[in-house]
This record gives structure tokens, C-alpha cells and sequence, in this order.
């Protein structure tokens, strides 16, 4: 019976009740915390845009505006795609969005490379890093014209 | 009853309720500590509250016509500044208000630098000092958006854009403002309601916790004494001063805001509403974001696409946070000023500080390259604009270094001549931004170790003979 009271002694000294009743409060005011935290994330963060992923035709704007320009940005889903006609008068499709702070990159005709104003980065037709600090290559993707005019765009699966 | 003794029983029937004669005597007895140093450094704070007011108060003015929406926002601007009576004005006021709102932070922050107002007990005031400098520019970010204009479209886009370079959370946290993959009107609504809700709560909270901070432990006296050997009443005397400070900065606002309703025009100093953001145009050329953004900007143009195996833009936003960081600690960094002692090279580090922020926004300003025209064909060479940069920063610091040696007795400076070095070799010696703040780095490193192992050699003599 000694033994026994010494033991639980050691016990009760070792996790005294306050002890175990704080160590029960704090994890349930973290999961409190967490229970209030969790939905708050979960809504703050947007869900996936939904969008036409396959081949898309050009309306007949847009190839007006290829014609006039010489290039175009149009959004293909969720990605938005430079369609641009090379001086060879071939027709080529990039990302538009810069691989450097994502601006909207642009189509030189005169100097046949895609610009970004932001950061001067430079590219060239098929999508490299000519100069500026841009550290990847612009993602290519697929346009064709067939017999009628009409443009379809083909966006690449990253 | 004379108005007199109406007033007093008038204070009296509330000092039995809410006993504030306390506060009364506190206020009566309240000293601003006089020193050496000019005491118009301990206005900025003041007027930098006051702009903040302006803000609040023309910012509700706006509230009410403004509407967030695609359809909307852009409108809204412009039906404010051309149809309602003095919206012109309200909005120029909200601009002007905001830029020099942020200018007398800046100066205020660089002067508690200067003055080591930070030094125990009064590290805490220095770090909610710059947490309100950073909601100062989480104010400026997130209202560049609200006119939906093509200027605030790429600003957004390419800010917003840096975060994801955030290690494991970058991803998450650019969904998370930008309310999707990428700038759309849903980043509007999320910055609306940062920029009328959650930054004002925070920024009152927090700027309470400053002034109830200053007011406990009252404003730094100057370095070496614990209390100033003289002081200045606070009411009547330093109130009315700031009461004068404050009349003078109305004044100032209200005749830029009429004379110059759409900013002086300089890059990053303007908001003419221009034309309505359309995600499927291309940037523009000569975007720049606001002037108190443009060293971050050229700091990104001068990154690499790739060093040290990570991309220019990671090691670009590491740099600057690493910068940050050690500004927010500069007063447990600064172990002389902790021990009350001169520590030169703090005051030296804040000069550098200001050499290498002017030198990055000139260089933003493209001064001296030429210009861009609008097809990208004819860009500023930045050899020259380096060239220029270089020269007008010279003779700034030659000037700054003459008068800190003339009236402040300053003898300390490495960290002002490496920044100055970094701008000679890259500006005139033609090496890379980078490259040439390498090899001034490496040298500022090597003069502070031999005056460290000096000063350790020299401590023991100075300590007395056997």
C-alpha cells in the first residue's frame, strides 16, 4: 500500500492536476484557433478559374486586329496568348505574360523580337531570352490559320 | 453664470465621473527634451499624422461616389474629377496628401536613425514605426489600383507578381491577393477592401501604440544624457508650434492640390487617370510605379535572369528582404548606442542608406539615356543613364560628406563610401550594378574588420598601465 502511494505520489508530483488541466486548455484553445483560421484561409483563397482548355477560334476581331497590328493578346482560359505574324508572314503564338514580374509582353514588328516595357526584357520570335532580366523563356503555344482566315489557338499543357 | 464658472463646473462634474484631472496634470508637466541637435526633427511625426488624417477625411470623401467594378471604377474616377463639384480637388488633395504623407515618414524615419532615438528604452516605438512604414506602403500599393487605369493594371501586375518568390507560400499568397492567377477585377475588390478596411484598422491600432509609447516614455532626450538638461513646455509651447507646423502643411497641400491637381508630372509623382486598364493590352512603355517604389523596381532590372542557382527576381526579393530585416533590428544591431556610447557607424550606415536609395531611383528615372520611343525601338542606354546617375550623386554626397565633417564632426565612413564607390564603378568604370556593389561591399567588409581589430588592439592601452 506504501509502495502504491509513493508511486502515484510520483505520478501527481511529476503531472500534478493543474498541470494536465493547463496542458488541456492550451491544445484546446490551438484548436479553437485553428477551427476559426482554417475556413478564413480556405475562403480567402480564389477557386480555379474555369475556362475553354482545347483548340479556340479567333473572332473576327481579333484577326482584323492580328492584321492591322500585327499581333494580338487574347485570352485562351485562364492564359493569355500573344498570337503574332512573323515578317516571313508566318503565324506564332506565345505566352503573353513576361516569365520576369508578369506584365503583358509585346510584339515589335520592326525589330522582330517580343518586348516587355516593364523590365526591359527582350525576347526573341520563338520565345528565348535575348536580354533583360527575364529568367525563363516564354511558353509557346499553337496558332493556325487555315483556308478561310480564320485563326484557332492551341494553348500547350504546362 | 459666467462662462467661466460654467466651464468649471463643467470640468469638475466630469473629473468626479471620469477623473481626468490626472491627465491634465501629466499633460501640464510634459517636457519635449532640448538638445544639441535642430528640434524640427520632432515634428515630423506630427506632420506626418496630419497628412494621415487628410487621408482618412478625404478618403471618405471619395467613399462617396467611388464605386469598385469592372464597369465602375475607372468611371467612377472620372466622374468624380470631371462632374462633381470639387471632385478634381478632393482627389488631388487624397494624392498630393498620400505622397507627402510618405516623404515626411521617410524623413521622420531617417531622422530617428540620425538622432538614435531608438536606443532603450525606445526599441518598440523604432518597430511600430516601421510596421506603419510598411502600411504606409501597403496604403500607397493597394489605392494605386482603385482608378482601374492601365498605369495601376501593370503596376499591380508586376508588385503583386514579386511575391511569389516567397519560399513555399509564394503561391498561395499571390492567389490570395490577386483573388486568382492573375490581375483581374477581383484583385480590385481585395485591394478595395484592404485599402478603406483592414489597413485603416491596423494603422490606428498600431499608430495608438506608438503615441502611447512616446507619451510613457516620452521623446528620446539626446544621446548621452538620460534626461535632458532642458526642456520645452509640450502645452502650450511645442502644441502651438505643431498646431503652426500643421496650418503650414494645409497651406502647402492645398496649393499643390490646386495648382498641380494631377501631380508635377514626373514618373511616379503623377495620376492622371490616362486610359482604362484592358488585360489584353500590352504594357506600355516608361511604366513606372510610384516614386517610393522605384529603387525596388531598378534593383529588379538590375538582377540577372539566374545567380547562385536561384532567378534574379528570388535573390532580388531576398536581398531587399534581408535590407528590411536589418533596418527593423537596427536598435538591437547597434550595440554602442545601446550602451549609450557614439556609434558613428550607424549614423553612416543611414547615409549609405540614402545614397544607395537616391542612386537606384535615378537610375529608375532612366536620367541622361535618352528616350524610349513607343515601340521600344529607341531604348535609354543604360550605359549613359549609369554615367549620369553617377554624376548628379557625386557632388550630392560630396556636399552631404562636407557638411556631416563641417557641423555634425563626423569621422566615420566606410558604408557612405562604399555606396559611393558602387556608383563611381558602375557609372564610370562601366562594370555591372551588381558587380561593381560586390567589389564595394568586399571593401567596406575589410575596412570595418582592420578598425574592428584597431579599436580591439587599441582597448586594452586605452584601459590603463600596469
Amino acid at each position: 500500500m506504501r509502495g502504491a502511494s509513493l508511486a502515484e505520489k510520483a505520478i501527481s508530483n511529476r503531472w500534478p492536476r493543474r498541470r494536465i488541466l493547463d496542458a488541456m486548455l492550451r491544445l484546446s484553445a490551438l484548436g479553437w484557433l485553428a477551427s476559426v483560421l482554417y475556413p478564413v484561409i480556405r475562403y480567402l483563397k480564389p477557386l480555379p478559374l474555369q475556362g475553354p482548355t482545347g483548340p479556340v477560334r479567333l473572332s473576327q476581331a481579333e484577326v482584323l486586329k492580328i492584321e492591322h497590328d500585327k499581333f494580338a493578346i487574347v485570352p485562351i482560359g485562364r492564359t493569355r496568348v500573344l498570337v503574332f505574324e512573323d515578317p516571313e508572314g508566318e503565324l506564332r503564338a506565345l505566352d503573353a505574360k513576361c516569365t520576369h514580374e508578369g506584365c503583358t509582353v509585346r510584339y515589335v514588328p520592326g525589330e522582330s523580337l517580343i518586348w516587355c516595357p516593364c523590365h526591359n526584357g527582350r525576347f526573341d520570335l520563338t520565345g528565348r531570352v535575348l536580354a533583360g532580366p527575364p529568367p525563363r523563356p516564354l511558353a509557346r503555344h499553337t496558332a493556325i490559320r487555315d483556308d478561310a482566315g480564320s485563326i484557332t489557338v492551341s494553348v500547350a499543357i504546362a | 453664470m459666467s462662462s467661466g464658472r460654467a466651464t468649471r463646473s463643467l470640468f469638475d462634474w466630469l473629473d468626479a465621473r471620469y477623473s481626468i484631472s490626472p491627465l491634465i496634470q501629466f499633460v501640464r508637466e510634459k517636457e519635449v527634451p532640448l538638445g544639441e541637435h535642430s528640434m524640427a526633427w520632432y515634428f515630423l511625426g506630427g506632420a506626418t499624422l496630419f497628412f494621415f488624417t487628410i487621408q482618412i477625411v478625404s478618403g471618405v470623401l471619395l467613399l462617396m461616389y467611388y464605386q469598385p467594378g469592372e464597369a465602375t471604377s475607372y468611371e467612377s474616377i472620372r466622374y468624380i474629377t470631371t462632374q462633381v463639384p470639387f471632385g478634381w480637388l478632393v482627389r488631388s488633395a487624397h494624392c498630393w496628401s498620400a505622397h507627402l504623407m510618405i516623404a515626411s515618414l521617410v524623413v521622420h524615419m531617417f531622422s530617428t536613425m540620425m538622432l538614435k532615438a531608438y536606443r532603450p528604452p525606445r526599441e518598440l516605438t523604432w518597430v511600430t514605426g516601421f510596421v506603419l512604414f510598411s502600411l504606409a506602403l501597403g496604403f500607397g500599393f493597394s489605392g494605386y489600383l482603385l482608378p482601374w487605369n492601365e498605369l495601376a493594371f501593370f503596376a499591380t501586375a508586376v508588385g503583386t507578381d514579386s511575391v511569389k518568390s516567397v519560399p513555399l507560400l509564394g503561391n498561395w499568397l499571390l492567389q490570395v491577393l490577386r483573388g486568382g492567377p492573375d490581375v483581374t477585377i477581383n484583385t480590385l475588390y481585395r485591394f478595395f477592401a484592404l485599402h478603406v478596411c483592414i489597413l485603416p484598422i491596423l494603422t490606428v491600432g498600431l499608430i495608438s501604440v506608438h503615441l502611447i509609447f512616446i507619451q510613457r516614455q516620452g521623446m528620446a532626450p539626446p544621446r548621452g544624457e538620460r534626461k535632458a538638461p532642458r526642456g520645452m513646455k509640450f502645452f502650450p509651447s511645442f502644441v502651438l508650434r505643431d498646431a503652426l507646423l500643421w496650418l503650414v502643411c494645409v497651406t502647402a497641400l492645398g496649393a499643390l492640390a490646386l495648382l498641380l491637381p494631377y501631380g508635377p508630372g514626373i514618373p511616379g509623382v503623377e495620376w492622371e487617370l490616362g486610359h482604362k486598364a484592358d488585360p489584353l493590352a500590352p504594357a506600355f512603355p516608361g511604366i513606372k510605379p510610384e516614386w517610393y517604389f522605384l529603387w525596388i523596381y531598378q534593383l529588379l532590372k538590375e538582377f540577372p535572369p539566374h545567380l547562385f542557382g536561384l532567378e534574379g527576381p528570388q535573390l532580388c526579393l531576398l536581398l531587399v528582404t534581408a535590407l528590411m530585416t536589418a533596418w527593423a533590428l537596427v536598435p538591437w544591431l547597434d550595440r554602442k548606442a545601446r550602451r549609450d556610447e557614439p556609434s558613428p557607424a550607424f549614423s553612416d550606415f543611414g547615409v549609405a542608406a540614402i545614397f544607395f536609395l537616391v542612386f537606384l531611383t535615378l537610375k529608375a528615372w532612366d536620367i541622361g539615356g535618352g528616350g524610349g520611343d513607343a515601340q521600344g525601338a529607341q531604348l535609354p542606354d543604360p550605359r549613359a543613364v549609369a554615367w549620369t546617375c553617377a554624376w548628379i550623386l557625386l557632388p550630392l554626397a560630396a556636399a552631404v560628406t562636407l557638411l556631416r565633417v563641417a557641423v555634425f564632426r563626423h569621422r566615420w565612413f566606410v558604408f557612405s563610401a562604399a555606396a559611393l564607390l558602387h556608383a563611381v564603378l558602375h557609372g564610370f568604370a562601366g562594370l555591372s550594378y551588381l558587380g561593381a556593389g560586390a567589389i564595394a561591399a568586399v571593401l567596406a567588409g575589410l575596412a570595418i574588420g582592420v578598425a574592428v581589430m584597431r579599436e580591439r588592439r587599441a582597448a586594452p592601452t586605452m584601459g590603463g598601465g600596469p
